[in-house]
């Protein structure tokens, strides 16, 4: 556990610089209120309403963040693997063949519906 | 009102007032807001000859949100003016404007319905340059002239002090009509 | 299999974790120290030499060789008035450069800046501390700093910040794969995740017997493993949002992206997590790919090279390559298009990282059991397939595009129907309109006429080849 509280005191450090600015910039300064300042910016024209919660964006950062996850999963498997690969030799070569071989059929069915096109 | 500006007056304010200036000045980042022909002027004077990088004004922002500088480069049309104050609002305080060419001083040749006679009817004004379009050159005079400015500016009390006179020098001076001869 | 690994694991970072209070303390507040003033030296650096670039000087006027410039941006941005536009969900509002910036400093800890030194006569190494999982801890803080991006673009409650945070986290997680992928041909090599081993690992070369040849390798695995460093690379311009992938901040497109309602201290925080990372991302390729601290190959020929506070100084030398790097094609590129962008990072990046992952892996299992000679042959016999595909698909797509030619031909013949649909419509290319073509003929035939009856040269010769023309175009039609 020792070697986790050096970061634990970086994150205290860069944190603490992090707050500690964020606050100074709130309090330094001037401060003069108008009404349009506190609109959001829309290029100087009046900004339009947004809905609660931000208003709705294209499906696709769906689409990209679950198929981040499916890859992603695959890299924590292989990280592991990587590291005993020396230990294990052919078969862990032959277990993580089928691994990613399986991986490589979902992304080539992915590709081809369309589901890493963007436009 | 900001730390700075509450401090009392005295040797710390004059110093604070010293510093702050000179790092406001030495960091005038200007809005990307470009109107008509000064604007290409204006590009100019980002580029390779005349380079307001030097002053570290290269860094055009594109949201008023990180800009401190509004250079009105071109005529203001009448529709183009709320759009233009609506920007002029958004940007924090401390802000500048210079109002670049004849055109945005003061309606130039466009003495029609179509366009503002002068920038000045819709946001406050700190740098008038004239031309049409004005050279580069006169571009960054303008550009040294506001940093002066900037350096020189008070804060806190100082600047309340600095409001009262001017407003006692405007009431004791001789309005416009009771000036005579020529006007100059 | 984990009873083989921990031992050694242990064995090797036996160096840390053992330090008394004041030495972290002394540790971490140098990172923070250096990492804040490397950003203002950085962002100086970048302005110089982007300047250079474009044949202009850039600051020089305030400061010796304008190195105050960024110091005073950084202190008249903190001077500014802080805005907090209305629709804005405050504590996410707030928080999210914070968790952006603390992040990135974060990431910064596991880096190996030297080898073991004496402060105040203890000695540690020179790196705040180290994991049995390094390199993967620098990828989940670095992940972790994505929230502050895209909490930063939500919570603004306007347009533009949430297309910018949301194309800036579809960016970096889709970098994130490639990146990672990248590295498991590193942790192959060096059989271990923690930096300090991997650049342990690259301290010497190792030799492959080649057919009774030994060759001595070079121990950089950016050298051996020359295209995952060039798809780290990639990625790390990706994953840091840097030009030509700068499209979340993109302001012919978005203004500043998921900064734009951000003002004053705020977007300094942004700005400052945002050069951190760079240097982040730069010290972790120097660490996996050019060898971490240990000096390069003539330097290294000096003895004392590799001990005590040199290494300081080859590893910042390498960090700042990577930085003029990214300056570079700041400099040079133009910013791709979004669909481009993501089309490289998932239909090349990916698979290419995929393909040579599992070579690597094919490769070193072979090489290790003794088995050359049946690696080369399986090399030679899957260039011979692939090659083989190839003409197959070659042939294959060449009798297809011909189908489509014939099919397009035949398309072509089809009488034009100048009413197609209900509506009047132009001809298509090779499509004749039927009522024009007795008069485009007799046009020509008038031509022909007229330059028979001029006798002088050149009209003839025109109305000659006019004659030609409008032969070939009868014998046609």
């Amino acid at each position: 556990m020792n070697l986790y509280v050096p970061i634990l005191v970086l994150l205290l450090l860069g944190g603490g610089f992090a707050v500690v600015s964020a606050v100074a910039g709130s309090l330094m300064g001037p401060k003069r209120w108008n009404r349009a300042k506190v609109d959001s910016y829309e290029c100087g024209i009046e900004p339009t309403p947004q809905p609660a919660g931000g208003g709705r964006f294209p499906v696709k950062y769906y689409i990209t963040a679950m198929l981040f996850i499916i890859f992603d999963i695959e890299i924590i498997f292989l990280f592991p693997w990587a590291v005993a690969f020396d230990q294990m030799a052919l078969f862990g070569l032959v277990e993580m063949v089928l691994f990613i071989v399986t991986v490589f059929v979902a992304y080539a069915y992915v590709w081809r519906r369309g589901g890493l096109e963007w436009d | 009102m900001g730390i700075e500006e509450k401090l009392p007056a005295g040797v710390l304010l004059t110093t604070v007032e010293g510093v702050v200036g000179y790092f406001r000045k030495a960091s005038v980042w200007p809005a990307t807001f470009g109107l008509a022909c000064c604007a290409i002027e204006m590009m100019t004077t980002g580029g390779p000859v005349y380079d307001t990088g030097r002053f570290g004004m290269e860094v055009f922002r594109a949201s008023p949100r990180q800009a401190d500088l509004m250079i009105v480069a071109g005529r203001v049309s009448q529709k183009m003016a709320p759009v233009l104050r609506q920007i002029y609002d958004q940007m924090p305080e401390p802000k500048w404007v210079l109002s670049m060419g004849v055109c945005a001083s003061s309606g130039g040749m466009f003495n029609n319905y179509a366009i503002v006679q002068g920038v000045d009817h819709v946001v406050p004004v700190d740098i008038y340059l004239p031309g049409c379009p004005p050279r580069p050159e006169m571009l960054l005079d303008a550009i040294l002239k506001l940093h002066h400015k900037i350096q020189t500016s008070k804060l806190g009390v100082h600047k309340e002090q600095e409001l009262e006179e001017q407003e006692l020098t405007a009431l004791e001076s001789a309005s416009t009509s009771e000036m005579k001869g020529l006007l100059r | 299999m984990t009873a083989a690994v921990m031992p050694l694991a242990a064995g090797e970072l036996a160096a840390f974790g053992k330090d008394p209070w004041w030495i972290i303390l002394i540790k971490a507040v140098a990172i923070t120290v250096f990492l804040l003033v490397f950003t203002i030296f950085n962002v100086w650096f970048e302005r110089r030499v982007v300047a250079r670039m474009q044949h202009r000087v850039g600051p020089n006027v305030h400061g010796k060789f304008g190195l105050l410039q960024s110091l005073a941006d950084g202190i008249k941005l903190s001077l500014k008035e802080t805005i907090k536009p209305k629709g804005v969900d405050t504590i996410l509002y707030v928080l999210a450069p914070i968790i952006s910036a603390a992040m990135a400093f974060v990431a910064f800890s596991v880096i190996p800046l030297g080898p073991e030194v004496s402060i105040f006569g203890h000695r540690t190494p020179l790196q705040l501390t180290d994991l049995p999982v390094g390199v993967l801890f620098v990828l989940a803080a670095a992940s972790l700093g994505i929230y502050g991006i895209v909490l930063g673009g939500w919570s603004s409650g306007s347009t533009y910040p949430l297309l910018g945070g949301l194309r800036s986290s579809a960016q970096m997680i889709s970098y994130e794969v490639a990146m990672g992928l990248a590295l498991v041909a590193v942790f192959l090599y060096s059989g271990s995740m923690s930096t300090s081993e991997i650049v342990g690992a690259q301290a010497g070369g190792s030799a492959v017997d080649i057919f009774g040849v030994t060759l001595q390798l070079p121990s950089w695995y950016g050298v051996v493993l020359l295209p995952s460093f060039l798809i780290y690379m990639i990625a790390m311009v990706g994953e840091t949002n840097r030009a030509p992938f700068d499209l979340p901040e993109a302001e012919g497109e978005l203004v500043a992206g998921f900064m734009t309602e951000y003002s004053s201290m705020k977007y300094l925080l942004f700005f400052l997590a945002e050069y951190v990372n760079m240097v982040t991302v730069s010290a972790l390729a120097t660490t996996m790919f050019l060898g971490g601290w240990r000096a390069p190959w003539p330097i290294s020929l000096w003895a004392g090279a590799n001990e005590g506070w040199w290494p300081l100084l080859w590893f910042l030398g390498k960090v700042l390559v990577f930085l003029f790097v990214f300056i570079w094609l700041r400099g040079t590129l133009p910013r791709m298009r979004y669909d481009q962008f993501m089309r490289l990072g998932w239909k090349i990046l990916i698979p290419v990282a995929l393909v040579w992952t599992v070579f690597v892996a094919t490769a070193r299992a072979t090489l290790s059991a003794g088995y050359q000679r049946q690696f080369f042959f399986g090399i030679g016999a899957v260039v011979i397939v692939v090659l083989l595909l190839s003409f197959v698909y070659d042939a294959v797509a060449a009798r297809r595009e011909k189908a489509e030619e014939v099919e397009r031909e035949e398309a072509d013949q089809v009488e034009f129907d100048p009413f197609a649909g209900g509506y009047p419509v132009p001809p298509m290319p090779g499509q004749k309109v039927p009522g024009l073509e007795p008069a485009a003929v007799a046009v020509a035939a008038a031509s022909a006429g007229a330059g028979s009856a001029d006798s002088s040269g050149g009209a003839g010769a025109e109305g000659a080849g006019q004659q030609a023309d409008s032969g070939e175009e009868r014998g046609r039609g």
